[in-house]
């Protein structure tokens, strides 16, 4: 016999001692959830994989694919760095889920997908570099220190492969830029969307999965704001 | 507490006086309601009917442990009442028992050797079975139960109620009514039969009813004012069933034997203690049986339905709700992050899946510990044969605080018709804090 | 080591939809019953619970409830000449695993096919002559009638619980439903779910254009529901996680929520999970099933497990698999045309127009998997093949099944990927687009087919299954059609701007996009056991004692999603099992 999963047991008989009374309003209390104290400044973040170099440069990179200024926050605001840190450290850096046994066709056709023999976390670690020696050549800085302008040039170059990277790099940049805007667009939970900032902008109402009474409501903007797995609201 | 110690001492100066009455007076106890047959043998199954009746394995048997072996804790405030072993072992369990002796512990509390047992054991209600029941329970005891050998651990209350001999003076108040059933003349068989469930086996008003000053049921039956009109155990609220807006009034009477028989109906859903109840007994019992429970419930609080307000009427909640506001007030901001998935901006769910909450008594009830249980832990229904879905709600107490479930919980109690106290977060800690298993 | 099982009446390969309904069926007749699941078990609370499930990252992105290709992939090609690569992630179709398989992560579309795709050859012969189907197309007859098959339809929907609304109810037209399916014995079990704002102008716009629009039927429960097993929904918020996720709220048809807690009642039921069926086992005659053998995860060994009838429940591909790694059929050849396991590998063909309107208001997370309008009027039933120069058809929908944003953000043409305009363009255009689909059937052919992989292998040591398959002229011209009719319709609808996404002429296939998870035949059913795998009642043409269930049936796509047919089928052949079979063993045809 079992009681209720996770209750405390109530087969009990006689009445207990009497009842608190406490009492609590309802109606001023505002719908804003206790502040959350801020986390590490993206300055003193200790990341779990990425080595100073590497972090360095998802900062720069992350920095430019989604940019601060204009509305809505940037990738950094929305702390994407440290989404990716944690993403590359865990299974889908490992591509633990992945076929990853040879033999490998890395040159094979990108219609046939994920044919490196590299999972993420080795493509960000080699292509790094090979990407940082291409621009001291080209631009005569690593990328982290070259200017925003020269930053996206950069980059665009790196999308257009104009560097010739080498096959098994060659969805560096694709990863890149999934990873930033899954970073941006994620729960808070995996360390990025920082504040819901990114669904906040855009008017998505995060984890709430509950639209019955609005179905009908056609073409008329939905006003309450998102609310996250962990219970944030905004 | 102060209650307490007022009964304590009422409980004490009793115990005195049961003791001297124990001195001169020997144990006395009760024979058969009614004479059998000489030949009489309870059908097939009978015995095992009357368990699921009774619903003895619930207390009898621990999580996991062999049937009717025992050894549960029942919690009370004065300590833990163990349950014993009641499987036919003749070293630990009650092999050795006459049908005497098995009746006199159901109709007395009272062991073979003169030991009261607690009221725990609810013979205040089983004295209401019949001896045919009493004989095919002895019989499906002694003869299709295994014996088990388990030695389980033995009460010991605090001073004075470790004195057993106190409560024999309590069953002069509490127990001393005639033996057996009497249907009511000019009732029918139906409701005679949903009478006897519920007084006897059924012992509904172990919970239901509220206790006295000597913590017996206020009034073992249907003549009494308070029978069933709603009890606390532990601090959790067990509702009324017969009076103004009890769910035997607002229920059909399929509805309430649909609730019976598979824990869920067209308007809520069991949880806590009643979940239990269906899941290990009401839901084996016959369709005809639950439906003479569910007449016998309509009868006794006036024998109509009654009449709801007209389900179109739009609240102001389901109005606020439905605006989604972004600045509306916390309490229905969380139901609609939270709840209103399967509960709706209406407050009534849906039927048999999603309990309403608007006029639900656990919702509306006297102590918020069961709602806030439930918001806290979860909710389970039993698999049953009618409906097998073991339906599950999930808890919040990872996503909530206290602050944020005192405010959501004041948000159910005052909204849609609701009108109940605000809860505290105090009042949430306190169920957050309790043990878990 | 291995070990021995007892022995069972039945084992079940596989508990997913297919699985549980033989199991439910079978358990009925006292069978004592073993399913055998090579996934975890699962079930709404606690897997699916609020709000862990509704976690776009986890399961949309990641894949948290599909299989894992590091345990169970393919390998493919696009044609005999190509070295196959393995599909080392997932991208173009997403196989599920654990208890309920891809039946708790689908998106609840649920059709009966059209009158004519029953016996599409014949049906092509007759109205325009054989002369017009294409020398390597090799299209079939069901070996069933759609009549025989109606009360299992029928069964089925109200099994699982769809929403609907009937368009012909024997033959008598109901205005707001589907004129053009095939007549209903009655009434869908649940009236259908209402449409968003998408759905809604779509209706509009394609009414104005002649054709004839009804909300979607789908297993996603419009009020609550309980089935004939006493299982249960409830009303479906629309909460816009369908597809990838499993129902938080009991409102999505699964095995979950139509089956498994009666089916776990029955005393006669087990199911063991982490058990991956390695092969069928044979008896020496080679003429019926011993039973099978499979690996234990929880214990790393092999068991057999005895049984007088074998049941392939498990997904079209590991159907196939496992009858090629058992000798289940003959193999098929391409270069000879023979065998059967294999043959008519056939998938999806679809397209579609996004429309972007810059003041209008979709809120696209309000969605549900089977939401929206759709229309028929260009379906098979309604197209001359003999003018229009392809054989096939499709279903038109537009409802938005979600507004996730990792993966549901349509920019229009010419917005940057990245950048300070890209974060505008998602700033401005999130909730302001809508999409309409077209879902067409695929026709199988000579060269798409499934054999072993010469050089890959999984874990446990068994070859990979070979995917060869290619886009074919017949169905790009059938899509090309869709986007001519489709075209006028969008631009009636004033959009700021549309753009369409439609396979074009030479498109090759490409396995990184999500395309569809209708992977069919392979074991295909059929009159002639040249040409098919299995008979009219799923039976194994060469080993009577072995069923194979599933999409792996169908000669060619439909132009629906499946699971209707799917569902339909095992209706089928349960009750073929029941009334006749288990009477007597033997070969039913």
């Amino acid at each position: 016999m079992r009681d209720v999963p996770g209750l405390p047991s109530r087969r009990t008989f006689l009445k207990a001692s009497a009842a608190s009374a406490a009492i609590a309003g309802i109606a001023a209390v505002p719908a804003k959830a206790e502040q959350k104290p801020e986390p590490v400044a993206l300055t003193e973040y200790k990341p779990d994989c990425l080595t100073p170099s590497e972090w360095a440069f998802v900062m720069a990179a992350v920095a430019r694919l989604i940019p601060s200024d204009g509305e809505g926050p940037g990738a950094i605001e929305a702390r994407v760095p440290v989404f990716i840190d944690k993403q590359l450290a865990g299974d889908y850096g490992r591509a633990a889920d992945w076929y990853m046994q040879g033999p490998h066709d890395a040159a094979a056709s990108p219609l046939r997908g994920w044919q490196t023999p590299l999972n993420p976390l080795q493509i960000y670690q080699q292509a790094i570099p090979f990407f940082d020696a291409w621009c001291k050549t080209t631009h005569g800085k690593i990328f982290a220190e070259l200017d925003a302008e020269t930053q996206d040039k950069a980059l665009t170059s790196l999308q257009k492969d104009e560097m010739k990277i080498a096959p098994e790099l060659r969805d560096f940049f694709t990863i890149l830029l999934a990873n930033t805007k899954e970073g941006y667009f994620a729960d808070p939970m995996y360390g990025g969307n920082h504040g819901m900032e990114a669904w906040k902008y855009i008017g998505f109402p995060g984890a709430r999965g509950s639209y019955k009474e609005w179905v009908l409501k056609h073409n008329k903007p939905y006003p309450l704001g998102p609310v996250s797995i962990s219970g944030e609201r905004a | 507490m102060k209650k307490l110690i007022r009964v304590l001492g009422v409980l004490v100066v009793l115990g005195i006086v049961a003791l001297l009455a124990f001195i001169f007076v020997p144990v006395q106890r009760t024979g058969p309601a009614t004479q059998l047959a000489a030949d009489f043998k309870p059908a097939k199954g009978q015995g095992e009917y009357v368990m699921r009746a009774g619903d003895c394995l619930a207390c009898h048997t621990t999580e996991g442990g062999k049937p009717f072996a025992g050894g549960r804790a029942i919690q009370s405030p004065m300590g833990a009442i163990w349950t014993t072993n009641i499987t036919p072992d003749k070293e630990t369990g009650i092999g050795n028992w006459t049908l005497d002796d098995f009746r006199a512990a159901l109709y007395d509390g009272v062991t073979p050797n003169g030991t009261h047992l607690y009221p725990a054991m609810p013979y205040e209600n089983y004295r209401k079975m019949s001896e045919e029941d009493i004989v095919a329970l002895y019989d499906y005891f002694m003869n299709e139960v295994e014996p088990v050998s388990n030695k389980v651990e033995e009460t010991k209350l605090a001073f004075p109620f470790n004195l057993r001999f106190g409560l024999r003076a309590w069953n002069w108040l509490a127990a001393n009514y005639e033996p057996g059933f009497k249907p009511v003349q000019g009732q029918d068989e139906q409701f005679n039969r949903g009478k006897y469930l519920v007084e006897g086996a059924g012992h509904c008003a172990a919970c239901h009813s509220p206790r006295n000053l000597f913590m017996a049921q206020d009034g073992i039956d249907d003549t009494s004012k308070a029978f069933l009109t709603g009890g606390e155990i532990d601090g959790y609220s067990a509702p009324d069933l017969r009076g103004n807006n009890s769910a035997s009034q607002k229920w059909t009477t399929e509805q309430m034997a649909a609730y019976l028989s598979t824990a869920r109906n067209a308007h809520s859903t069991a949880t806590g203690e009643m979940m239990l109840v269906v899941r290990d007994s009401l839901q084996y019992m016959t369709k005809e049986d639950n439906m003479a429970i569910a007449t016998y419930l309509k009868t006794i609080s006036g024998g109509q339905l009654l009449k709801q307000a007209p389900p179109i009427e739009v609240t102001e909640t389901e109005k606020m709700l439905t605006e989604a506001k972004a600045d509306m007030p916390l309490g229905p901001r969380l139901y609609l992050d939270n709840c209103g998935g399967c509960h709706f901006v209406t407050g009534k769910g849906a039927p048999e899946i999603f309990p309403e909450l608007d006029g639900n008594s656990l919702v509306t009830a006297k102590s918020p510990k069961g709602l806030i249980s439930v918001i806290l832990h979860g909710a389970e229904l039993p698999s049953t044969a009618d409906r097998p879905m073991k339906l599950r709600m999930q808890g919040y107490d990872n996503r909530l605080s206290d602050e944020e479930i005192s405010a959501l919980a004041t948000f159910l109690r005052e909204g849609w018709n609701n009108q109940a106290p605000a809860v505290s977060a105090a009042d949430v800690k306190a169920v957050r804090d309790l043990p878990k298993h | 080591m291995a070990r021995t099982e007892k022995k069972k009446d039945v084992v079940i390969v596989g508990l997913g939809w297919t699985g549980s309904i033989l199991g439910m069926e079978l358990a009925q007749d006292g069978l004592e019953i073993v399913a055998l699941e090579r996934g975890h078990d699962q079930d709404t609370v606690p897997n699916f619970q609020y709000p862990n499930m509704i976690d776009e990252l986890k399961y949309g992105v990641r894949l948290g409830m599909m299989q894992k290709p590091h345990n169970s992939t393919v390998t493919i090609r696009r044609d005999v000449n190509e070295t196959a690569l393995p599909y080392r992630s997932l991208g173009s179709f997403l196989p599920g695993i654990g208890v309920g398989g891809a039946g708790t992560h689908w998106n609840g579309l649920n059709w009966r096919p059209q009158l004519s795709e029953y016996r599409l050859r014949s049906y092509v012969e007759e109205r325009w002559g054989a002369g017009i189907i294409p020398e390597d197309m090799q299209i079939q007859d069901y070996p069933v009638t759609y009549d025989e098959l109606e009360p299992f339809f029928d069964r089925f929907e109200h099994v699982a619980g769809i929403s609907g609304m009937a368009g012909n109810v024997k033959g008598k037209i109901i205005e707001g439903g589907n004129p053009f399916e095939a007549p209903r014995s009655r009434e869908y079990p649940m009236p259908a779910m209402p449409t968003t704002w998408d759905g809604a102008k779509f209706a509009e716009a394609a009414r104005a254009a002649g054709c004839h629009p009804f909300p979607s039927p789908g297993g996603i429960a419009s009020q609550a529901y309980v089935n004939e097993y006493g299982m249960q929904m409830g009303p479906c918020n629309h909460c816009g996680f369908c597809e990838r996720y499993g129902c938080y709220n009991y409102s999505k048809s699964s095995p979950q929520t139509a089956i498994l807690d009666a089916l776990k009642r029955k005393p006669n039921f087990e199911y063991r999970t982490q058990a991956d069926v390695l092969r069928v086992e044979m008896a020496a005659d080679g003429k019926t099933a011993t039973g099978v053998t499979y690996y234990d995860y929880k214990t790393g060994e092999e068991v057999f497990q005895p049984a007088d009838l074998v049941i392939l429940a498990a997904y079209q591909l590991h159907n196939v698999h496992l009858m090629l790694l058992s000798g289940i059929g003959q193999p098929y050849d391409p270069a000879t045309g023979e065998g059967v396991t294999g043959r008519n590998y056939a998938y999806q063909m679809n397209g579609g127009y996004t429309l972007f309107f810059k003041d209008e208001h979709f809120n696209p997370f309000i969605g549900t998997g089977a939401n929206g309008m759709s229309i028929d009027d260009f379906g098979m039933d309604n197209i001359d093949f003999g003018r229009e120069g392809f054989i096939g058809g499709a279903y038109w929908r537009s409802g938005q099944t979600n507004g996730q944003p990792i993966r549901s953000m349509s920019l229009p043409k010419g917005s940057p990927s990245w950048g300070a305009g890209w974060k505008q363009a998602v700033g401005e255009w999130y909730g302001h687009s809508m999409n309409i689909g077209s879902h067409g059937s695929h026709m199988s052919y000579r060269g798409n087919f499934l054999d072993l992989d010469p050089t890959y292998k999984d874990p446990l040591g068994r070859p990979l299954m070979r995917m060869t398959f290619n886009w074919n002229p017949n169905d790009i011209r059938m899509t090309q059609f869709m986007k001519s009719k489709m075209e006028p319709i969008a631009a009636s609808m004033n959009p700021t701007s549309m753009q369409e996404g439609f396979k074009k002429e030479g498109a090759m296939y490409d396995v990184r996009p999500y395309q569809t998870t209708h992977n069919v035949g392979g074991s295909v059913m059929g009159a002639d056991p040249k040409t098919s795998a299995v008979n009219r009642y799923l039976q194994a043409w060469d080993k009577h004692n072995i069923f194979v269930l599933g999409a792996g049936a169908f000669p060619q796509n439909t132009q629906y999603n499946p699971t209707g047919m799917v569902g339909g089928l095992a209706y089928w052949a349960a009750h073929a099992i029941r009334t006749d079979y288990l009477r007597n063993p033997r070969p039913l045809v």
